[in-house]
C-alpha cells in the first residue's frame, strides 16, 4: 500500500513524456508516425544548414541585451498577461471600455475580478459538449469509485485526466480569463504532481473545492483547504506525521513554498536569535519553527483505513487525535499552551503564517513576477504585500492584491521580460486562430495534443518538487521548451476533425477582398496579435506569405489548395514568431 | 513513413553537406590546437537530497554501531544477500548499486562522504540555486557556475559545433544565461516537422528571418533554438544502438543517458553536459534491509552509469571514457537518524561520486564519524569537503581551466582542498587578486549580469 504512493513526495523526474507513462501515450507513440506526415528531407535539405552552437557573432551572457521590444496597447497587455491570449474580437471589446487605456483597463479588470458576472455560455456548452463525468463528484464518490473499487488505470486517472483537459478547455474557451490565470497560478503555487495513484483519482476535487473555490478569494482559506486536503496530506507526507513521528516533509514546504518564503529563511539558528520587527514578531522562520510546525500538525490525515473504524474510509481529511502532540510549542514567536482544543495548534499555526508580513511579500513578489517580469519593481511588490496583509481576513483579499498589481503604471509600461510558457503558447495558439476543439476523454486529437503538448516541458499538474514550474525566463528559453513549443502550435495548424474539416480554419475567416500576401498577412497578424508586428518580422511573413510574387497582387486563395496550405503555414509562422511569445 | 526513416533519408542526402563540413565539424572546430581540452565534464544532479549514508555504509567498527542505532530500520546489512558490498575495510556500497562496484573495483569511481556545501541550508529550492549558480549562500546571481565556465575557458575554439548540452525536458540553472547549450529530451522528437508539409522548408527559412531580425533575449534564444535543431538534423541519424552490449535501465534517466551517448559519439565538441536524476526526498518507506524505494532508485542511478561507462569505453579515438568525468552530486544529504516513517529529514553532508577514466578510484576526504559529538546538531554528517575543491579539480585538471574566481566566486585558495581525484596537467588557478567576503557581488560576478528586466 505504502510504496507506490509514497513516490511522487521525492522529486521524481518529470512526468514521462518520452517514455510514455501510460497505455494510452504508449498507443500513441506506436502510431505516432501516422502523425509525422511523409519523410521531410525534401523540406529540410534547404533549411538545414550547418552551424555551431559556440560561434563569435553569437551574444554571449557577459552581454547586455538592451534591445527590448515595446509595450503595446493596453488591451494585448491585459489579455496576455491575465489570460491566455486574445480571441479575435477581445481586443475591440477591451477597446470599447472606455476612452483611456487606464479606464478600459479598470473596467476590464474589474469585469475579470467578478468572474461570476462573466457569461460563460461558450465555456460551458462546450465543457456539456466534453461528456466529462467525474467533475462533479463529491470526494468521497471520487475516493470510492476511482480508488477504493481497485478500478482499471483508466478509470483512476479519469479524474485526473478530465481535469487536465477541462483546464486547457476552459483557457481556450472561458471568458472568465484571469479566474482561469489565478488557477493556474495557484496549483502551482500549491504544487502537487497528480499524475498519481492515490492523487488522480481526487484531483477533480482538488481543482474544484480548494483551487477554484478559493483562486480570487481569501489565502488563509485556501492554505486551509489545501492543509485538509487528501492530495497534499498524501504528496508531502503529513498523513503519517504523529507525536512520536513527525513527519517535516508538509511542514517545511508549507513556511517554505506556501507562505512566509525562502528569503525569511534564518537556517540553523536558534528561534530567539531571528530579530524581531516592531511588533515583535520574528522576521523569519528558523528549523526549529519547521519542526514546531509539523508538530502542530501532527494528527491531521486522511480517512483512509477501511480496517480501522477510527479512520474509516471516506478518503476525506480526519484529525486523529491519538496521534496529536499536546505538548507546549513556540512557532515564530508565538507560544501554544499544551493541551489546545482539537486542531488549534494546527489553525493557530495557519492563522499566523497567513498573516506574517513575510508571507505578503512572498506572495505578492510571486503575483508581480508572474504578471510583470522577472523582476518586477519592489514598489509594486511592497504596495501589493501590503494589500495583502491588510486584506488578510478580506473574502476579496487577493482579488484586491492582483488590483494594486495591475492598476500599477508599471503593468502598461513594462513588456517583454518573460516568454510564454507552453501552457501559454499553446493555449493562445488555440484562441488566436479560434481551433475548434472539444477535448473529450479519449477522443484522438485530444490525445495527440497532450502528448505533444506534454513534450513541451509542462505537463499539467506534474511537476515533481512541490515549488510548482519555474516561473522565470531562463527556465522556458531554452531550446528544448521553445522547439517543442514551436512543433505542436505549428501542428495545431494542420489537424482535421472527423468530417475533414481543419481545426484552425483560416481560409474560411479571412474576408474575401483579403487576397493579397500583404493584406493576408496583415489580417493574421492582427486578427492572432492584437496589434501589429515590428516592421522587418511583418516583412517577413508577407515575404513567406507572397514567396517572392508581387505581395501586392492577389493569391489564388479560393482555387489553389496549395495557397490554402501556405495560408496556414502563414498562421504557424505567426504563431511561432518572437512577437507571438512576449509576455 | 516514420521519423527514423526520415533521419535514415536524411543523412543520406544531406552526405553533400557532410562532407563538405565534416572535417571541419568533427575536427578543425572542435580540437582546439594544443591549449585545447578535450575532456567531457557530465555532472548528474540527484534532485531531492540523496541519502548519502544508505550510498555508502560504514560496515564495520564504531561507526557501524552508530549507524545501527541511528538506523534501526533502514540500515544496510552487513551479511546476507543484501549485505553492502565492502570497498575498504570502513565503507560498503549499497548492494543496489553493485553496478558500479567494478568501476571502483577498476579505479575509476572515487567516492567522497561528507561533503557538501561550507553553509548548511535544509530548504531543497535555496541548496540547490547555491549549487547551480556556483555561489553558496546566495541566489542572486543570474548566470549559473556552467555557463560562466564556459565562457571563461580560453582554450576552446571559437568555434563549436555543440560545446554544452542539457538532457532533459528543461535546462537546469546551472546553464543560467547561457547561449550556447543545446538542451533537448528525445533527439527522436527534436525537430520542427509539423505544419502543412509542402511549406515546412519555406516556413523554416521565414522562422529563421524572423528571429534574426533583431537582437532582443528571445530573438536571441531563437536562433539558438533554431541552431540546434539544424545540428540535431543534421547530424543524429538512425537508431541508436549502444556499443558493448550496455543496456540501460528503463525510464527517463536511462533514455537520457542513451542520448547523451548518443550525441558524445557523435564528436561534436562537447565540453560539459547536465542530467538529472530526482526521487530522492525520502521523508517516508525509504525501505530496509538494502531492498525497497532508495535500493530502486540507487539502482537506477547505478545500472544507468554504468551502462554510460560500458557504452563509451572503446579504444582509440573511441575511447571515450578516457575523456569522461563524471560528477555526481544532490542538494544535501539526509539527517543520521531515522524519522519514525522509517525514512529520512533534510540533513547536510553527502557522499559525492566521481567516475571517469582518468579518476583516481578510492574513497576519499576526511570521515568525521557517526559519534553524536561529531554530528552537526547532534543530527547531521559535518561537511568536511567543500563540494567546490571536489569540481575546481576537475576543472583545473581535466578542463584546463583556471579561472576559478568567475566560477565560483568567493572560493579561494585557502578553501581550495584538491584531494587528488583526478590526473592532469596542473594548472594554476586563479582565485582573484583580492578576496572580499561579497566579491561576488562587487567583483567578479557583476561581469555576468544580464540586464533584462530592469
Amino acid at each position: 500500500m505504502m510504496g507506490r504512493d509514497r513516490v511522487t513526495t521525492r522529486f521524481g523526474p518529470s512526468r514521462s513524456v518520452d517514455a510514455v507513462a501510460n497505455p494510452d501515450r504508449r498507443a500513441l507513440l506506436r502510431r505516432g508516425a501516422h502523425f509525422f506526415g511523409p519523410a521531410v528531407a525534401e523540406s529540410a535539405q534547404h533549411a538545414i544548414q550547418p552551424t555551431f552552437m559556440r560561434r563569435p557573432d553569437r551574444p554571449g551572457p557577459r552581454q547586455k541585451m538592451t534591445r527590448m521590444p515595446a509595450p503595446p496597447p493596453a488591451a494585448v497587455i491585459a489579455t496576455t498577461r491575465l489570460g491566455y491570449g486574445p480571441r479575435p474580437g477581445d481586443i475591440a471589446a477591451f477597446n470599447a471600455l472606455g476612452g483611456t487605456e487606464t479606464a478600459r483597463l479598470t473596467a476590464w479588470l474589474d469585469q475579470q475580478l467578478d468572474p461570476a458576472s462573466i457569461d460563460d455560455s461558450v465555456a460551458d456548452a462546450r465543457m456539456s459538449a466534453a461528456g466529462f463525468t467525474t467533475l462533479g463528484k463529491s470526494l468521497p464518490q471520487l475516493w470510492n469509485d476511482h480508488h477504493v473499487v481497485e478500478p482499471e488505470w483508466e478509470i483512476r486517472i479519469q479524474p485526473f485526466l478530465e481535469t487536465e483537459r477541462a483546464t486547457l478547455l476552459r483557457a481556450v474557451y472561458s471568458r472568465r480569463q484571469l479566474f482561469e490565470v489565478m488557477v493556474d497560478f495557484w496549483h502551482n503555487h500549491f504544487s502537487i504532481f497528480a499524475y498519481e495513484f492515490i492523487i488522480a483519482p481526487v484531483w477533480a476535487w482538488q481543482d474544484r473545492e480548494i483551487i477554484r473555490a478559493n483562486a480570487l478569494g481569501n489565502f488563509r482559506q485556501m492554505l486551509g483547504g489545501v492543509a485538509k486536503s487528501p492530495p497534499m496530506l498524501y504528496y508531502l507526507d503529513n498523513r503519517v506525521s504523529s507525536a512520536d513521528f513527525p513527519n517535516e516533509n508538509y511542514a517545511r514546504e508549507l513556511i517554505e513554498l506556501h507562505t512566509v518564503g525562502a528569503d525569511a529563511y534564518f537556517g540553523a539558528i536558534d528561534q530567539a536569535a531571528v530579530p524581531t520587527d516592531s511588533n515583535g514578531t520574528p522576521l523569519g522562520y528558523v528549523d526549529a519553527d519547521v519542526t514546531a510546525a509539523a508538530r502542530c500538525l501532527t494528527g491531521w490525515t486522511i480517512s483512509d483505513r477501511s480496517w480501522d473504524p477510527d479512520f474509516g474510509n471516506t478518503g476525506e481529511f480526519l484529525y486523529h487525535a491519538p496521534w496529536h502532540d499536546n505538548d507546549p510549542k513556540t512557532v515564530l514567536g508565538i507560544d501554544l499552551p499544551a493541551n489546545q482544543a482539537a486542531l488549534k495548534d494546527g489553525e493557530d499555526l495557519l492563522d499566523a503564517l497567513a498573516a506574517h508580513p513575510a508571507t505578503g511579500r512572498f506572495v505578492a513578489g510571486k503575483l508581480a513576477r508572474r504578471i510583470l517580469g522577472d523582476f518586477p519593481p519592489s514598489e509594486v511588490v511592497e504596495a501589493a504585500a501590503d494589500v495583502f496583509t491588510a486584506a488578510v481576513a478580506a473574502p476579496d483579499q487577493i482579488a484586491q492584491t492582483l488590483r494594486t498589481i495591475v492598476l500599477h503604471p508599471s503593468f502598461l509600461s513594462t513588456w517583454g521580460d518573460k516568454v510564454k510558457r507552453p501552457l501559454e503558447t499553446l493555449t493562445s495558439a488555440m484562441r488566436g486562430g479560434e481551433a475548434d476543439w472539444d477535448f473529450a476523454i479519449g477522443a484522438d486529437d485530444t490525445n495527440t495534443l497532450l502528448w505533444r503538448f506534454n513534450q513541451a516541458g509542462q505537463p499539467l499538474f506534474s511537476w515533481h518538487p512541490p515549488n510548482g514550474y519555474p516561473d522565470v525566463k531562463f527556465a522556458w528559453n531554452s531550446t528544448a521548451p521553445l522547439v517543442m513549443s514551436w512543433k505542436v502550435i505549428n501542428w495545431l495548424t494542420d489537424v482535421r476533425d472527423p468530417s475533414e474539416n481543419y481545426r484552425i480554419d483560416p481560409l474560411s475567416a479571412t474576408p474575401p477582398d483579403v487576397r493579397s500576401a500583404e493584406a493576408l498577412a496583415t489580417f493574421w497578424i492582427q486578427r492572432i496579435l492584437g496589434r501589429p508586428m515590428p516592421g522587418p518580422e511583418h516583412d517577413e511573413i508577407v515575404s513567406f506569405m507572397a514567396q517572392g510574387h508581387n505581395p501586392n497582387l492577389d493569391l489564388p486563395l479560393d482555387t489553389s489548395e496549395s495557397t490554402q496550405e501556405r495560408l496556414r503555414a502563414m498562421v504557424g509562422l505567426i504563431f511561432m514568431s518572437p512577437a507571438f511569445l512576449w509576455r | 513513413m516514420s521519423e527514423i526513416t526520415r533521419r535514415g533519408f536524411l543523412a543520406g542526402c544531406s552526405a553533400a553537406i557532410a562532407a563538405l563540413s565534416g572535417s571541419r565539424f568533427n575536427t578543425v572546430a572542435f580540437a582546439g590546437g594544443p591549449q585545447g581540452n578535450n575532456d567531457i565534464l557530465l555532472v548528474v544532479f540527484l534532485r531531492g537530497g540523496m541519502d548519502g549514508l544508505s550510498l555508502l555504509p560504514p560496515i564495520a567498527g564504531a561507526d557501524r554501531g552508530h549507524y545501527e542505532s541511528f538506523r534501526p530500520n533502514l540500515r544496510v546489512p552487513t551479511s546476507g544477500p543484501n549485505a553492502a558490498i565492502g570497498l575498504n575495510s570502513q565503507f560498503g556500497l549499497h548492494p543496489a548499486a553493485a553496478p558500479l562496484h567494478d568501476l571502483f573495483t577498476n579505479g575509476n569511481l572515487a567516492l567522497v562522504p561528507a561533503s557538501g556545501q561550507p553553509v548548511l541550508n535544509r530548504s531543497h529550492f535555496d541548496a540547490m540555486q547555491f549549487v547551480e549558480l556556483g555561489t553558496p549562500g546566495d541566489k542572486t546571481g543570474t548566470t549559473g557556475w556552467l555557463t560562466r565556465h564556459m565562457g571563461s575557458a580560453s582554450n576552446l575554439p571559437p568555434e563549436i559545433v555543440m560545446p554544452s548540452l542539457a538532457v532533459g525536458a528543461l535546462q537546469p540553472q546551472s546553464f543560467a544565461g547561457s547561449t550556447e547549450t543545446l538542451n533537448l529530451s528525445n533527439p527522436d522528437q527534436f525537430n520542427l516537422q509539423t505544419g502543412p508539409y509542402a511549406w515546412r522548408s519555406a516556413q523554416r527559412t521565414s522562422l529563421r528571418r524572423l528571429y534574426q531580425s533583431d537582437l532582443s533575449w528571445l530573438h536571441d534564444a531563437g536562433v539558438q533554438a533554431l541552431d540546434a535543431l539544424d545540428i540535431i538534423e543534421l547530424n543524429v541519424g538512425d537508431d541508436y544502438m549502444p556499443a558493448n552490449g550496455a543496456v540501460y535501465p528503463n525510464g527517463s534517466f536511462g533514455d537520457h543517458l542513451t542520448t547523451l551517448a548518443q550525441l558524445i559519439k557523435l564528436d561534436l565538441g562537447l565540453q560539459v553536459a547536465t542530467l538529472d536524476l530526482g526521487g530522492w526526498d525520502t521523508h517516508g518507506d525509504q525501505g530496509s534491509n538494502g531492498e525497497g524505494y532508495f535500493a530502486s532508485i540507487i539502482g537506477e542511478l547505478a545500472s544507468g552509469l554504468a551502462a554510460l561507462y560500458q557504452d563509451l569505453d572503446g579504444t582509440g579515438a573511441s575511447n571515450y571514457t578516457s575523456r569522461l568525468t563524471v560528477v555526481v552530486q544532490s542538494e544535501f544529504g539526509r539527517e543520521v537518524r531515522e524519522n519514525g516513517d522509517r525514512g529520512t529529514e533534510h540533513g547536510y553532508g553527502n557522499t559525492m561520486m566521481v567516475l571517469g577514466g582518468n579518476v583516481n578510484g578510492g574513497i576519499y576526504g576526511n570521515w568525521p564519524g557517526l559519534h553524536p559529538d561529531a554530528l552537526i546538531e547532534g543530527t547531521d554528517i559535518a561537511v568536511t569537503t567543500d563540494y567546490r575543491s571536489i569540481v575546481t579539480e576537475i576543472l583545473l585538471r581535466r578542463q584546463g581551466n583556471p579561472e576559478i574566481h568567475q566560477i565560483f566566486p568567493g572560493f579561494t585558495a585557502d578553501d581550495y582542498q584538491p584531494l587528488g581525484l583526478v590526473n592532469g596537467p596542473d594548472v594554476i588557478p586563479n582565485f582573484g587578486a583580492e578576496i572580499f567576503a561579497d566579491s561576488f557581488e562587487t567583483g567578479d560576478l557583476s561581469a555576468w549580469s544580464t540586464t533584462v528586466g530592469e
